[in-house]
């Protein structure tokens, strides 16, 4: 049987929601594993609906839809209100307990980051918020090896940002 | 092999390239912008000329124009540009001009819903002009790798039949990101089963010949050939003519160059059929992937179930569907397209059953909920609005 990983990534445009599993996808090929991503949206470049599938797995992927998601990182109260019924006791929500107010009723674990107020505060700007959660989300990532992600920023980011997003990446994997 | 993580469009993009495209013209538009982007960057870098049009309509026309000129040319569009080829999809196929287009289905009709997938244009592909008395080359990729491959396959076809061939994708294809192999080596591309036909050129004086041979080099001007090329009913020698004598010869040429030798355009895949299941799911694109999972799935506990993906949709493949069987075709629409032709082609005494949505890929949870329902003969669970009408 293979090992599947599903993960659901959703939010508006900006948010880098591609970008993470753009960075997550070229791990797992570097990683010699396949790996696939659907891509949802809307009209919009910013500010609209965004959605990526993300499946890493051993083996050939035949279904690219992320059915019951391993991990569901919740970038906006609307993402979280649509997405949170495919969660079950096994999937791990990360969320911005300042924007995403999690679901009492839920029996999925939810992880509360303050991501964008870490960026602001440690790296002086919100973009970064998304690569804390990759890297807090990688800690929890058996398949992929943090070796792997970091060559992934370096490929997938132009060079001027790559020390302010490794460090972001650092901040989001030391969280507990 | 070059391993990467890229989108369908990439992929359609380094294909073209490597079958030796060097003429893209086209209109932006979502979900296969970036097939026009990526081209206008690697053309120039092998030689070739890119061209955004005014429209749809003109970008066709403009490769059609490239093709008689000797160009190897591809167009890319979706739904709402797809429907402007009409026109020149008519001269491309009358002309027997070799050129590729590629269509990313999304939501329709109109402009629809862009960044979502559809499948509304299987007839649409196999009518994409007027005034019938054509065969049409539909080829339909269900991921990223498979979209390399038939589009290098969608230039071969176009050269060896002197036709358009179609690659009809759909939002999660081109959008989609995915492991993709490239080949860097000619040995490795060989290994892949593909094959790169060169552009020929016709010598005349019969350039329209009233046989159904494939491997007719393609009208070229300007090599002293004399040819012409209109939109009127040609002599077998290019003329124009009314006389509906030759027009019955050109149409037999159209029609049955392609049906007389579907040996190199039947492509099928099918799972798990050996054994006669009882209950037979069919699907093209990106749904047919949810498609394998479940049927996988549900082989697993032990039920009677198999699968089959058309690979290429046109000319629709009959033979596929001569076992008498419970047939469930999924497929993102919600009128049911492909579904007609499978009930049309289905043995004497099946049941085709229709399951369609637009926008959202099937789950595989949803499809073995129905493909148990139907081994218990019972009837489809329906929310209100999907219907078993088609």
């Amino acid at each position: 049987m293979a090992k599947r990983i599903e993960i659901l990534i959703s939010g508006y445009g900006g948010q880098g929601v591609v970008r993470i599993g753009q960075i997550l996808g070229q791990a797992a090929v570097n990683q010699g594993l396949y790996t696939s991503m659907l891509i949802s949206h809307g009209t919009e470049t910013r500010g609209g609906y965004v959605r990526s599938q993300v499946v890493i797995s051993d083996e050939f992927i035949d279904s690219p839809v992320v059915e019951r998601p391993d991990f569901f990182c919740a970038f906006s109260g609307i993402a979280y209100t649509m997405f949170k019924g495919l969660c079950g006791s096994q999937s791990l929500i990360l969320h911005n307990p300042d924007i995403v107010s999690p679901d009492p009723g839920l029996a999925s674990p939810h992880w509360g980051i303050k991501a964008e107020a870490v960026a602001t505060e440690e790296l002086g700007d919100a973009v970064f918020a998304n690569v804390i959660f990759l890297g807090a989300l990688s800690s929890r990532l058996a398949l992929l090896t943090s070796e792997h992600i970091v060559e992934a920023i370096r490929e997938r980011l132009p060079q001027r940002f790559h020390e302010k997003n490794l460090q972001a990446f650092a901040l989001g994997r030391a969280r507990k | 092999m070059k391993r990467t993580f890229d989108t369908g469009n990439a992929a359609i993009t380094e294909a073209a390239i490597r079958a030796g495209c060097n003429l893209f013209a086209g209109y932006p538009i979502t979900p296969a912008t970036e097939i026009a982007e990526n081209m206008s960057r690697r053309l120039p870098q092998v030689g070739g000329y890119y061209l955004q049009a005014e429209d749809e309509n003109a970008a066709l026309h403009i490769c059609n124009g490239g093709s008689i000129g000797g160009l190897k040319a591809m167009t890319a569009t979706s739904g709402p540009g797809f429907i402007l080829f009409a026109d020149a999809f008519g001269w491309a196929v009358s002309s027997e001009v070799p050129v590729v287009i590629v269509n990313s289905q999304r939501v329709g009709p109109v402009s629809g819903i862009t960044g979502a997938p559809g499948q509304g244009e299987f007839y649409l592909s196999r009518y994409l002009t007027h005034g019938g008395n054509f065969e049409t080359i539909v080829l339909a990729p269900s991921s990223v790798q498979e979209a390399y491959r038939l589009t290098v396959r969608a230039f071969y076809l176009a050269e060896r039949f002197r036709t358009p061939v179609i690659v009809l994708a759909d939002q999660m294809v081109t959008d989609g990101w995915e492991t993709l192999e490239l080949p860097e080596t000619d040995a490795e591309f060989l290994a892949m089963g593909l094959e790169v036909v060169p552009r020929r050129i016709h010598p005349g004086p019969e350039f329209y010949p009233a046989t159904d041979d494939i491997d007719v080099p393609p009208v070229v001007l300007g090599h002293n050939t004399g040819a012409a090329c209109s939109d009127w009913t040609p002599t077998d020698r290019g003329h124009d003519t009314e006389d509906i004598t030759w027009q019955h010869k050109h149409a037999w040429r159209l029609i049955h160059k392609i049906l007389n030798h579907r040996d190199l355009i039947d492509e099928a895949d099918q799972w798990y059929l050996d054994d006669d299941p009882e209950v037979i799911l069919v699907a093209y694109g990106t749904p047919s992937r949810v498609v394998q999972n479940a049927v996988n799935a549900a082989r697993r506990d032990g039920l009677s179930v198999g699968g089959i993906r058309p690979i290429s949709l046109w000319p629709f493949q009959d033979h596929l569907f001569k076992r008498r069987a419970i047939y469930l075709v999924v497929e993102l629409n919600w009128d049911g397209q492909l579904v007609r032709e499978v009930q049309r082609a289905a043995a004497d005494g099946s049941q085709v059953h229709f399951w369609g949505r637009c926008g959202e890929l099937p789950t595989s949870a949803e499809l073995l909920e129905d493909i148990t329902t139907l081994l218990k003969h019972e009837p489809l669970a329906r929310d209100g609005w999907r219907t078993e009408k088609w």
